[in-house]
């Protein structure tokens, strides 16, 4: 079975050179993964086809140098060796996990061949052989096994970026062709332009490498076991490298990763002061820190600074010192793509054409220099580059361009921008992914298998079924039931969700394209789904008066305690009888006249008998709810969240909210129902797989963060408890200023800001207690009724599926998923809703930004604006515009060290004077007298565009009145029409300046990229809720509430 | 935490095993004659070399006598050679007296001790050159010199260290899987009535997996003990042919 062999490694370890024996065990038979074997290897999982005119075997420096072009989907036949994987192994793990990723992803053609335990191909170094020349070797003669094992029937190309070795070995073997990279692309893949630049992009970033002079401008990182053996004696700290996004020039922080064990001082995080100190980490890198002497330690700033001209001032004021570092070493980069913006060409650059330092769009990213020759031609493009490496001699990390975006400043180049920013990758759907949907036309309109029909429990004819959504939408996912069980002691309340994973099942093309997408990113002004609209609008989707397949859950209840007698799983198939929406199935419980679209062709008669029978079963179902929601309230849940988005949603539907806090009961009622469902399948799945389901948790927030909250709650004399959920939820309901109703909006906000976020996880990663999800007060979480713009849900749904299928004693289909590959998946879930989330926020800032770019700030009567201020800063305050949903800075003091004085009528004006910050106010004295801000005073705005070329652009604000702004009383109705025409309006703009300037083919590219154009409902309540929930300062933490309801 | 990959996503081991196979086990009995049993065994490139004497009276203290059964004293010992660095070993450092501890225990468990009373087993073994499962591999040589010097026991006593690595068990750890960071446990088994005659484990592991972690160790010992016994048949084989019987 096994032969053993053993093989000599000379490791040096400890600085001594040790010998070390380690055993090798080489096999007849390893898979060879191509369909033209003749062995009848084991060949499970993905094989290369038969069909290609070549396999292609890289070598290692290939591998090691141009992984990217590997990548490209195009190249197919790609046989990755074990040689080169471990090359790249000792590279990086991020290199090698990259690999991994590319062989396990079956869209990719390629595969990795275990070279060095084939007995045939697997060659012992010789003495004297250089370990290049033992690679090489090694790769070649895996390349000559593959051609003998598939008997000649394919020939092999083995590419290398050696000539000598193309020399060496070109003539030895018929079939087995070695050639340079550069010609391998050029004589098979001419037509793949991309690959074609990004190689040329490539070798030149590496030839300057290694021309690089070698005068140090920083210090060396220190060697891995080093770093290891000083985090371990608790000498260095370990972390995630956070810039500033204001002060990214100097300011850098460190969250430390486990609290528990170092001293108090390092809770807040470390700051890393500097450029040099930072040592060339990049943001988002892990490093690893030593902390400076206590006397070298700094405050951070405090004060407003303005936009991107960020130098620091004498009379800055600083917060108490913190802790202090420098960065010693870099256990992981975690580098992305950049999107970078070329400079305009000035004085300074031309020296030396190929060198080009670029500025990326992220301010928290150094300056990458790249080499390129089209320079010129890219002058204020966008493009996209990838850092290759920092070396200690240079000032900047250097890189290489891989894709043109287009002209800065166009809509479609912005909104790329922003996706790649965010390593959001959208591609549209593929035709072999399109081509496992089925089929359905208007002709030809699918139908219900007959064969599903028998397995699944029929609920046309039983149950009412019906749905209640927002006006226009498209994918429905979700419906309701309630009915009174004969013998009238119980009640069954029903909840079915769009079967999705009947359609798409586990590991299909569509699977995978929506697990790597794992949510449906909504823009300002379009979406990409997550799965092909033919699944989302049509058959996923759970309309009035057609046949769907659905996965239920009903509950039986008791009438009067509402306990729960009976639960019920499975998978139905259910006919939709109603497709409400909330403000139609709010007016049917008020018992107001409303018009139903199913019941308008019908006799009266019979029009009365339904209309009657609907209205009851809406009843019930509130009654339901109710009863949950007292349930759910005595653990204390959370308000909070939830009171935000209704009155968001009432200003959107403009009806009159002058009381805010009083929304429509159904929404409370579907949400409550959801929860319910979401919170019996957590238990389900939980019980049957107790190590590796998906739940959702939502830890409680840390009390700290709370401070900024209580602090300004007292300056209105309002005192709020932070101690539990349910105490906090009571003293913000109690903190309403009758005059002011937006107060109490902005402490909810606070309120919101300090909450953690909630995420997915595994349940064999997390201690049982830690399941509890804070802001729903339930033991148990998790996301089952949203499969059709949530991946997280298709998971669920799976699980139950087994769970189901578990507990009727027969084999799963297939075991779930084991905890580790569990909690990756809920990593990388979590990762892209947060970067949809990003992308989201940016864009409508996109958005904001251009609609104010088109008006004059001086003229336009649209630019000026109420606001009212929430925080108290060293030279400004920050304010929030309820009628835009803006946030930001104001100014009180600019640079010339002038401060706002106030006129006699309110009007404001620049003056020398001083500044001074109170803790619940600010005042300036000038020569004309001294004003006073306060918190929550009422001023107005004017708002204006600050624009930059290499970034986004930004609005500013600027006080030109302490008097409320005249039309601030009725900032309602404004905003929510604002609103929607701003973005229709920026798109007919850029439309109109897009056919003006005859269409630039990039941007015809990226259209086709668009999937749905125009914004349905959906989008723009999300992108309101946004608007009101996000200060720009920090990282957004979206509400669950919403999340929930929908 | 940093480290290397010790089990590819094609199933393959750091040296080309896969998760469920044991390395190369080589062994021969008898091979000193100035001692009662003595053998060899090389699991892989860990080396072992044990010594038997017994029964025989007991020596030194009388005190420690046993009235109903024999003594086991059982010594462990590395050669200085026996790492990748010389390293002189005095005898009786902690560690060498706990694996000699343990080995005393398993072995407690096996040999037919209430056969010889007031009497004494001396099981001597020496690691020759150490490469992971050390305590594994001198349990199954020392079962052979046992067996070598014709003590009786209930079945033979086999050891295998099992490790759990991405939620799969591997069997027979070699060192350089032992020292990157896998939560180990070495089981000594009587494979024919699947008795356990000692587990040990010192690392952290949810005690979930311990149930799988047991099975995979068990299947192991059971293939360990297969190849043992086809070592003593042969060995079995070639002394009759050579006495004449």
């Amino acid at each position: 079975m096994i032969k053993t062999e053993k093989i000599l490694h000379l490791k040096s370890y400890r600085g001594r050179r040790v010998r070390v024996v380690r055993e090798h065990y080489l096999r007849e038979r390893v898979p060879c993964f191509s369909s033209l074997c003749q062995a009848a290897c084991a060949n499970d999982g993905k094989v290369l086809p038969g069909d290609l005119t070549h396999y292609v075997v890289p070598g290692v420096e290939v591998v090691v140098n141009f992984l990217e072009i590997l990548e490209f989907r195009e190249l197919q036949g790609v046989i990755f060796t074990q040689t080169a994987c471990q090359a790249l192994q000792s590279k990086g793990r991020r290199c090698y996990s990259r690999l991994r990723n590319l062989v396990k992803d079956p869209r990719h053609d390629c595969v990795l061949f275990a070279n060095e335990f084939q007995e045939h191909s697997y060659r012992p170094r010789e003495k004297g052989e250089s370990h290049e020349q033992w690679q090489t070797r090694c790769v070649y003669e895996a390349a000559v096994w593959y051609y003998n094992h598939l008997a000649g029937m394919m020939s092999i190309v083995m590419v290398t970026e050696d000539e000598d070795v193309v020399s060496r070995f070109s003539n030895l073997n018929s079939g087995v062709f070695v050639v340079t990279f550069k010609d391998y692309l050029q004589n098979f893949w001419p037509d793949l332009q991309a690959a074609h630049e990004l190689y040329g992009s490539i070798s030149q970033a590496l030839q300057e490498k290694e021309s690089e002079d070698t005068q140090k401008e920083f210090c060396e990182h220190l060697p891995t076991e080093v770093l290891a053996a000083g985090i371990k004696s608790g000498r260095y700290i370990q972390g995630i490298l956070n810039v500033s996004k204001h002060r990214a020039q100097n300011e850098a922080f460190v969250a430390n990763d486990d609290i528990s064990n170092k001293n108090s001082d390092l809770i807040g995080g470390v700051l890393v002061y500097g450029v040099r100190n930072r040592n060339r980490a990049v943001h988002g890198d892990s490093v690893v820190l030593e902390l400076l002497p206590r006397s070298e330690w700094r405050g951070k700033v405090t004060a407003l600074t303005e936009g991107p001209v960020d130098e620091r001032t004498g009379g800055d004021s600083e917060s108490k010192p913190m802790p202090t570092g420098r960065v010693v070493g870099v256990l992981q980069r975690n580098w992305r793509d950049y999107v970078v913006t070329f400079p305009p060409r000035e004085g300074t650059q031309s020296r030396n054409s190929q060198r080009i330092l670029v500025i990326p769009w992220d301010r928290r990213i150094p300056k990458i220099r790249i080499s390129t020759q089209q320079a010129d031609v890219l002058q204020d493009h966008r493009v996209v580059v990838r850092i290759d490496s920092w070396e200690s001699t240079s000032l900047y990390p250097s890189g290489h361009s891989v894709r043109v975006l287009g002209r800065a400043g166009e809509l479609e180049t912005e909104v790329q921008t922003i996706l790649i920013e965010n390593c959001i990758h959208v591609p549209p759907f593929s035709e072999a992914q399109l081509r496992e949907m089925p089929s359905t036309s208007a002709t030809k309109p699918w139908t219900v298998d007959p064969v599903q029909v028998s397995k699944r429990r029929d609920l046309r004819e039983t149950h009412l079924v019906f749905s209640i959504d927002p006006r226009g939408c498209e994918d429905v996912d979700d419906t309701l039931s309630v009915r009174r069980l004969p013998g009238g002691s119980l009640l069954e309340l029903g909840v079915h969700i769009a079967d999705v994973t009947h359609f798409v099942s586990e590991g299909s093309l569509t699977d995978l394209e929506a697990r790597s997408r794992a949510t449906t990113y909504y823009l300002a002004d379009r979406r990409y789904d997550m799965l092909p609209a033919v699944l989302s609008a049509d058959l996923c989707s759970l309309l009035g008066g057609v046949d769907r397949y659905a996965m239920s859950v009903l509950w039986e209840l008791d009438v009067q305690t509402m306990a729960v007698a009976k639960v019920w799983f499975g998978r139905t198939l259910i006919r939709s009888s109603y497709q409400l929406h909330y403000e139609l199935a709010q007016a049917l419980l008020n018992g107001e006249e409303a018009e139903v679209p199913e019941l308008a062709q019908l006799a009266s008669e019979e029009r009365d008998g339904k209309l009657a029978e609907l209205v009851e079963a809406l009843e019930t179902l509130t009654h339901v709810a109710r009863h949950l929601r007292a349930q759910r309230d005595c653990g204390g849940a959370l308000e909070l969240e939830g009171v935000e988005v209704r009155a968001q949603l009432d200003e959107k539907r403009n009806i009159t909210a002058l009381v805010p806090r009083q929304p429509l009961e159904v929404h409370e009622t579907v949400a409550e129902c959801m929860i319910y469902a979401n919170h019996w399948v957590a238990r389900k799945i939980q019980e049957v797989f107790p190590y590796q389901a998906l739940l959702r948790r939502h830890p409680p927030p840390r009390q700290e963060l709370f401070g900024q909250l209580v602090d300004t709650a007292q300056a209105r004399g309002f005192s709020i408890d932070t101690s539990t959920n349910k105490a906090l939820a009571d003293s913000l309901n109690r903190a309403v200023d009758p005059r002011d109703p937006l107060v109490n909006r902005l402490l909810r906000m606070m309120a919101t800001q300090a909450m953690s976020q909630a995420v997915y996880f595994s349940t064999g990663s997390e201690p049982e207690d830690q399941f509890f999800h804070y802001g729903l007060a339930l033991d148990r979480y998790t996301h089952f009724t949203s499969p059709i713009r949530r991946y997280a849900d298709m998971v669920v749904h799976r699980l139950l599926t087994a769970a189901l299928a578990t507990e009727q004693g027969a084999e799963p289909v297939e075991a779930p998923a084991g905890n580790k590959e569990m909690e990756e998946l809920a990593e990388h879930i979590n990762n892209k809703n947060r970067a949809a989330q990003r992308a989201q926020n940016l864009s409508i800032g996109l958005f904001q930004c251009l609609f104010f770019k088109e008006r004059d700030p001086e003229t336009d009567p649209r630019c000026v604006a109420g606001a009212v201020i929430y925080s108290i800063r060293d030279n400004g305050v920050l304010v929030f515009v309820p009628e835009y949903g803006v946030k930001g800075p104001v100014y009180l003091k600019n640079k010339e060290g002038q401060v706002v004085s106030v006129g006699p009528d309110g009007t404001c004006e620049w003056q020398s004077g001083s500044v001074q910050r109170h803790s619940d106010h600010i005042r300036t004295t000038s020569a004309c007298g001294s004003a006073t801000f306060r918190l929550f005073d009422h001023i107005t705005v004017r708002v204006s565009v600050l624009s930059s070329s290499c970034h986004s652009d930004t609005l500013n604000m600027e006080v030109i009145s302490n008097k409320p702004h005249r039309s601030s009383s009725t900032p309602q109705q404004v905003s929510s029409q604002g609103r929607n025409q701003l973005v229709q309006e920026v798109v007919r703009l850029a439309e109109e300046a897009q056919k003006e300037t005859r269409k630039p083919k990039l941007s015809r590219e990226e259209r086709e990229f668009r999937q749905s154009k125009t914004p349905n409902l959906y989008s723009l309540l999300e992108e309101i809720r946004e608007l009101s929930l996000l200060d720009p300062e920090t990282e957004p933490r979206p509400p669950e509430g919403t999340q929930v309801d929908t | 935490m940093a480290g290397i990959e010790l089990l590819s996503d094609q199933g393959y081991r750091l040296d080309g095993r896969k998760a469920t196979e044991l390395r190369k086990v080589q062994a021969r009995l008898g091979v000193f004659a100035q001692a009662d049993g003595s053998a060899y065994l090389e699991q892989g490139n860990t080396k072992v070399l044990a010594v038997v004497y017994g029964p025989h009276e007991m020596r030194g203290s009388r005190s420690r006598t046993l009235h109903d059964r024999a003594v086991i004293n059982c010594q462990y010992s590395m050669a200085t050679f026996s790492t990748a660095e010389r390293k002189r070993r005095p005898h009786g450092d902690r560690k060498s007296t706990e694996m000699s501890l343990h080995l005393k225990q398993t072995f407690e468990a096996a040999v037919m001790t209430q056969l010889f009373p007031r009497s004494q087993i001396d099981i001597y073994v020496k690691i020759l050159q150490s490469d992971g499962g050390n305590y594994s591999v001198c349990v199954n040589a020392a079962t052979l010199a046992v067996i070598d010097a014709g003590i009786p026991m209930r079945d033979y006593v086999c050891a295998c260290t099992v490790g759990f690595v991405d939620e799969t068990p591997l069997a027979d750890l070699c060192y350089a899987e032992e020292s990157g960071g896998v939560s180990s446990l070495a089981l000594a088994l009587l494979p024919r009535g699947g008795q356990i005659a000692l587990v040990q484990m010192d690392a952290r592991l949810h005690q979930d997996h311990l149930e799988a972690l047991i099975e995979a160790a068990t299947t192991a010992c059971k293939g360990v003990s297969k190849v043992l016994d086809e070592v003593v048949r042969q060995h079995l084989q070639e002394a009759s042919v050579l006495t004449g019987e």
